[in-house]
């Protein structure tokens, strides 16, 4: 008797707990899209989507960008930090007041590095800045497909929850074809600043959920209405009850 | 005397009672029937053509490619040699024609995704709505757009989008005063409580494409709603 209650509560706590596992366990699968926009004060014009789709801890990254500096290495990440804004970042965001926005300046609204987006081998935040690996952007426009990224899973976690941002960086400042200038990039001092300066960003949005609710009935097909062709045949089916009884009592009384 | 005029009142009533019903009887059968034939639909039953996957080809438009490096494609997804075929610039949509169906509007607004994650109707029946946090028509992956098929008075901007077939073309004007053209690939019919949100909303083929969405199948009318959705596919032509 205290055997089977036992039993009974451990089954019921089991049944509340499963439903909120499984959702859990599937929550990193889904789709998620970033469009790509000039990041602030940087002066990129260029444009571009990042779509991700997330299966379980595999990431599958398509993404297509125009505008950038050609013939150019442009390391690509996706940023992620649980503290950050979740945001590209703004023009408030330029801390030293030069005027543009390094990657540490955008660090506040995307985070650090958690995925690289790399052509070939390693695509862990340690490819950050693997410039051999990176897309260079014929003609201005990359064009990557990259799938069985494996990422941690409080990462997939981030893509679908829509808190993660792409960033393509390289910007040319001083519009002379190619990095170089003075300042050095705050990620690493042997690169100039416009190799790793953001240039693209955007937030990996969640897609949207389930279908949409488009109509509201007033064109709907009547003909499919089960209800009233139930309601005209009990209808019909009745008349010949009364008539067949009214019949009958006629019948009786001749 | 009594007996017999009771008895022919009883039956004067019980005949009139039984003529009432059968009238009233027939006519919600007739109305049930053929009252309103309701929205046009793409053939089949939803179960059955959702299984129907669109096209998922990733060649080029042969007409568009002859004079670039046309190269088959990997099916290895490694291989970042990635071939998306025409891709346009973000440029927000301004306009929708859709000849096939006699959809011509410039009458466009922005959908965003609530907290529950939906993506929201227009509010306005006689708008269609663009997805603002997807791609735009003409950019690397699916653009999406929905529009009412019918408001509680009659048809709404999708109502004839069911007519669709493959090889129909839909145009996009967008801001920059360019147009993107789309030829449709497939029209399905989805239960919504069964609706690919993937195959819709993500990127499935690598290339820019639109999804045309709007209500269909039996409307419930303890709910308000029509319990399937009806999606367009299309690629992007230029």
């Amino acid at each position: 008797m205290r055997t089977s209650r036992k039993l009974v509560t451990v089954a019921f706590g089991a049944a509340v707990l499963l439903p909120l596992g499984v959702s859990s366990a599937f929550a990193a699968d889904g789709d998620a899209n970033a469009n790509l926009a000039p990041v602030a004060l940087n002066g990129v014009q260029g444009s571009g989507t990042a779509m991700v789709r997330v299966q379980g801890t595999t990431i599958t990254v398509t993404m297509a960008a125009s505008g950038l500096l050609p013939d150019s290495p442009h390391a690509a990440h996706i940023h992620f930090a649980a503290e950050a804004r979740h945001e590209c970042p703004a023009a408030a965001d330029d801390m030293s007041g030069d005027g543009t926005l390094n990657t540490s300046e955008g660090g506040p609204a995307y985070g650090g590095i958690v995925v690289s987006l790399t052509k070939t081998g390693d695509t862990s935040p340690d490819s950050g800045l693997a410039v051999d690996r990176f897309d260079t952007a014929p003609g201005g426009q990359i064009s990557y497909e990259r799938g069985s990224i494996e990422v941690a899973p409080e990462v997939a976690q981030a893509i679908v929850d829509g808190k993660s941002v792409v960033v393509i960086h390289g910007v040319d400042h001083n519009e002379n074809g190619m990095y170089d200038g003075d300042v050095m990039s705050d990620l690493d001092p042997a690169l100039p600043t416009e190799a790793t300066d953001p240039a693209l960003c955007g937030v990996l949005a969640a897609a949207p959920v389930g279908g949409v609710a488009t109509g509201a009935g007033g064109a709907a097909p009547i003909g499919a209405d089960a209800g009233l062709l139930v309601a005209g045949g009990a209808l019909v089916l009745a008349a010949a009850g009364t008539g067949a009884f009214a019949a009958r009592r006629m019948s009786t009384r001749v | 005397m009594s007996v017999t005029a009771r008895n022919d009142g009883r039956r004067r009533l019980l005949a009139t009672a039984a003529v009432v019903l059968a009238c009233l009887g027939a006519v919600a059968l007739v109305v049930g029937l053929r009252g309103q034939a309701g929205p046009p639909m793409p053939p089949g039953e939803a179960a059955e053509i959702s299984s129907a996957e669109p096209k998922r080809s990733r060649e080029p438009e042969p007409a568009r490619d002859a004079g670039s490096t046309a190269v088959a494609p990997s099916p290895a997804p490694q291989q970042p040699s990635a071939d998306f075929g025409p891709i346009m610039d973000a440029a927000s949509p301004v306009g929708i024609t859709i000849t096939a169906i006699e959809v011509d509007t410039t009458a466009l607004v922005p959908l965003t995704v609530g907290p529950d994650g939906v993506l929201p109707a227009p509010t306005d029946f006689a708008t269609v709505g663009w997805h603002v946090r997807g791609p735009n028509p003409g950019q690397l992956g699916p653009a999406v757009l929905a529009a009412h098929v019918d408001g509680p008075d009659g048809p709404a901007a999708f109502y004839r989008l069911g007519e669709l077939t493959a090889g129909d073309e839909v145009s996009i004007a967008r801001d920059d005063g360019t147009v993107a053209r789309f030829v449709i690939d497939a029209v399905n019919r989805y239960a919504k409580d069964d609706f690919p949100t993937s195959q819709v909303y993500g990127d499935t083929t690598g290339r820019a494409e639109i999804r045309l969405i709007t209500c269909g199948g039996a409307f419930d009318r303890s709910t308000g709603h029509y319990v399937d959705n009806i999606v367009v596919f299309g690629h992007l032509i230029g």
